[in-house]
């Protein structure tokens, strides 16, 4: 009966410590009684006997599992609350990697847009990466102490406050509203640059904004704001209403307004102290600016499209 | 429907009940072999590594008293219902008529309406 002791020592080492003795022991005294079954139907038995009995009764694993289901690292009730977790932790960390890269992007004397991406992207993965096991594994923890985050009731709801079942847009999407709050922590970072860079810093820029643009810009910086806090707004509410939808368009109205604005009231960009290490001159830059903003300027403008519609749809 | 769909379905159909049956089994005390032996002779099959983890549970739950005794020169675990495992037999029982009742004529009436439309269907071709 070697077959069958080594059989159940299989079993027992995919079994955590406490129970292995007593499941081992039982698991024996099973498989005995077969075996003695079988020896009554077919006389003595051979190892090769045995060991069909054993193959079929499973791999070791298999019947270890089944004694001990494997649990889960998060509970299923815990996943949509991890989910939600992870999406609105790595949309913070990302607002705060876009103000990390571009603070050190602005301070930096070439200025290289590819430069800044990679050190974002490559930030942003850093940081992902550590809050994502943080994460995993505090619901794991909490798990396993007995407890389901999941459970928690929150707060109080109502049927008439669900949005209308043909108007799928209405539900907002947290990458949506975490992009724009980056995009215009960006442009706040940028715009705001003689306040915080430092007179050696600036002294290493090749090209900079004229006295006009900063000026202009700097005035636009409170719709800015009014921006990151719709974005603050539509995180809580996460449904579009009449009253989001209405200052969506009024801010993205401005954004588009302003842009063209800017685009034709150049120049907008000037040599900067230090001398252009640059494939391009300051002037095709300008013209690069410039087209670059009318083209930024059809984005909020066909968003000032798509909410008034979607205002429609809601009346 | 496909046969892994039958089967899912099967298994579902048939984790409930084997409690049951597991549990009105050991209202005389089995070891695992002679509970396995038990429910087969009854018709219902179960292989040994569904039922054993399944007493296990059952056992530890609360539901079943357990003993190791010595027989035949070996020693096997025996398993008796408790109390608490009576009292929830009992519930469960009930439970089970119920949905019985409730059941069958609902399984009569639509084996009859198949049966009929299988009829029109062919008086129709004749």
């Amino acid at each position: 009966m070697e077959l069958v002791e080594r059989y159940v020592a299989a079993v027992q080492r995919e079994l955590p410590e406490a129970k292995r003795q007593e499941i081992g022991r039982e698991l024996n005294a099973n498989i005995m009684d077969q075996l003695d079954a079988l020896k009554e139907q077919q006389g003595q038995l051979s190892d090769d006997d045995v060991a069909a009995v054993l193959k079929q009764m499973g791999r070791p694993r298999t019947v270890a599992y089944q004694f001990i289901p494997p649990k889960a690292l998060v509970a299923a009730e815990d996943m949509p609350l991890l989910k939600h977790t992870l999406y609105m932790v790595l949309g913070v960390l990302f607002v705060l990697q876009v103000i990390g890269a571009t603070t050190h992007w602005m301070g930096s004397s070439d200025g290289n847009l590819i430069r800044f991406l990679l050190q974002l992207a490559a930030g942003f993965m850093t940081d992902a990466c550590f809050a994502f096991t943080v994460i995993v594994l505090s619901f794991a923890a909490v798990n396993g102490t007995g407890h389901k985050l999941g459970n928690c009731p929150g707060k109080d709801w109502s049927p008439k406050e669900l949005p209308k079942a043909d108007l799928g847009w209405q539900h907002i999407g947290l990458s949506d509203i975490f992009t724009d709050l980056a995009t215009c922590i960006f442009l706040l970072i940028v715009i705001w640059y003689p306040l915080w860079m430092s007179p050696v810093e600036f002294a290493a820029r090749s090209v900079t904004f004229t006295d006009a643009a900063l000026l202009m810009l700097q005035w636009f910086s409170p719709v800015i704001v009014l921006s990151v806090l719709l974005s603050l707004w539509q995180l809580q509410q996460r449904i579009w209403t009449r009253t989001l939808l209405l200052s969506s368009i009024v801010v993205n109205a401005a954004f588009a307004a302003f842009l063209v604005l800017l685009a034709f009231n150049g120049p907008l960009l000037q040599a900067g102290p230090a001398e252009l290490h640059s494939l391009f001159t300051v002037l095709q830059l300008e013209k690069v600016f410039t087209n670059g903003l009318l083209i930024t300027a059809c984005f909020p403008g066909y968003e000032v499209v798509r909410d008034l519609k979607r205002l429609r749809q809601l009346a | 429907m496909t046969s892994s769909q039958l089967d899912k379905m099967r298994l579902e159909l048939r984790r409930g009940v084997l409690v049951l049956a597991v549990l009105a089994s050991l209202k005389q005390p089995h070891y695992g072999y002679s509970l396995r032996k038990q429910l087969q002779d009854r018709g219902i099959d179960i292989d040994e590594g569904t039922l054993y983890p399944l007493v296990r549970r059952l056992a530890e739950q609360g539901l079943l008293d357990s003993e190791w005794q010595q027989a035949e020169g070996r020693e096997r675990r025996y398993y008796l219902l408790s109390e608490q495992g009576k009292e929830l037999l009992a519930q469960l029982t009930d439970e089970w008529q119920q949905l019985n009742s409730a059941l069958t004529p609902l399984l009569t009436a639509s084996e009859a309406l198949s049966q009929s439309s299988e009829q029109n269907q062919s008086g129709e071709t004749e």
